[in-house]
């Protein structure tokens, strides 16, 4: 295209009335979606804080070596986890143009990135309770049978079970929902988008 | 978006005023009807181009159209309406530009609602196209910004000369880097 066809093709683009119709539940989702990021990073802020420095604290001040690598641990769990936040979230904070199609684009992102965030919740999780478990196993007096202790050890283990079943239970909920979501919106987008295009 | 059509918005346009004065004021209020009639879209546009939601944008255009009702008792006809409410609206603008740099506002929180109506296939295209040359000029330095607007309304180098206050050699200049960063921009759209 020669320049002055290009200035003459950008200045009828300029002057053309436009409006961006975006469906008022889709902006509605976006805005609370991104309410929500902000708080779920000032929530996993707070976690750190909690986490991070209460473990590191209890083990400067117990100078135990077992409670040293706890805290060690908890850092490379909360890095693992900030790193996914930060990767998982990169570009989808906030809409970069006012128009359906990025609204429902920006959606249709989040919704991947939550559903890869399921695995990772699930990964994270695993991995942090085989640690969590190796550990008390292995600063414990008097060791029982592993297959014993697992199952019938004490309330804490029964307590820590129940807190998984309903972990993954929650996980698999927020999963199906998710995928539900993720449907409707492509639909959506198969809607308004032209076949050409 | 607000429609500034007549001095309706502005309190105190129609004052107590003496006979020559009222005629005066009639006369005035006439031209500046005129003068929105004429340029009211490009001076949205133009506003549209250095805000980044819908509600800024009509509180610059109404600034704008303050401002050019304000100015326009001074006006001699020294240049032309076009060249007289472009001036205002670009000063205005960067005064908006340099208060909104202070005061940072997410654009989630002033989104408008619209109807959930998709048109058909060529307004979408037509829209995509024009959001991405919109979304474009927006991302360009102000000093480029100003020059490919003017020049998007149908200025010619004289005019935007007057308007900007800089020399046509300048506008040249700044026009063909105001191009080459649009087209970058443009590319990276694709």
């Amino acid at each position: 295209m020669s320049t002055d066809l290009e200035l003459e093709a950008w200045r009828e683009q300029w002057q053309a009335p436009v409006e961006e119709p975006i469906p008022a539940e889709l902006r509605r989702k976006v805005e609370r979606q991104s309410r929500l990021m902000k708080i779920g990073l000032v929530c996993d802020a707070l976690v750190t804080l909690v986490i991070g420095g209460g473990s590191t604290a209890w083990a400067v001040m117990s100078r135990d070596p077992g409670m040293a690598l706890v805290a060690v641990a908890s850092w490379l769990f909360l890095a693992a986890a900030w790193m996914f936040v930060i990767v998982a979230n990169r570009g989808i904070w906030e809409p970069t143009a006012v128009d359906a199609a990025t609204f429902l684009d920006l959606s249709v992102r989040r919704c991947q990135a939550a559903l890869t965030g399921v695995w990772f919740a699930a990964t994270l999780f695993v991995a942090e309770i085989v640690f969590g478990l190796s550990w008390a196993y292995l600063h414990m007096e008097g060791r029982p049978p592993i297959a014993r202790w697992l199952l019938f050890g004490s309330v804490r283990i029964d307590i820590v079970w129940l807190c998984t079943i309903v972990f993954f239970a929650a996980l698999v909920w927020y999963r199906s929902r998710k995928r539900r979501e993720l449907a409707q919106l492509l639909n959506l987008s198969a809607e308004i988008t032209p076949k050409s295009m | 978006m607000r429609s500034f059509t007549g001095t309706d918005a502005f309190p105190g346009i129609e004052g107590n005023t003496s006979d020559g004065e009222t005629l005066d004021r009639a006369s005035l209020k006439q031209q500046f009807e005129s003068i929105l009639a004429a340029h009211g879209p490009a001076l949205s546009r133009l506003a549209a181009s250095y805000t980044n939601t819908l509600s800024d944008r009509d509180d610059l255009l109404q600034e704008i159209v303050f401002a050019i009702w304000q100015a326009l008792p001074r006006f001699r006809g020294e240049s032309s309406e076009r060249t007289f409410a472009f001036r205002i609206a670009h000063n205005r603008a960067i005064t908006h530009l340099s208060r909104a740099r202070q005061q940072r506002v997410d654009p989630l929180e002033e989104i408008e609602l619209y109807d959930p109506a998709p048109g058909p296939e060529s307004d979408y295209s037509q829209r995509q196209k024009t959001e991405n040359l919109r979304s474009a000029v927006r991302g360009l330095p102000v000093a480029y910004r100003q020059v490919i607007t003017l020049t998007l309304e149908g200025l010619g180098y004289k005019e935007i000369s007057g308007v900007l206050g800089i020399s046509e050699s300048n506008v040249g200049a700044r026009l063909t880097r105001a191009r080459q960063l649009l087209q970058d921009a443009m590319e990276k759209r694709k």
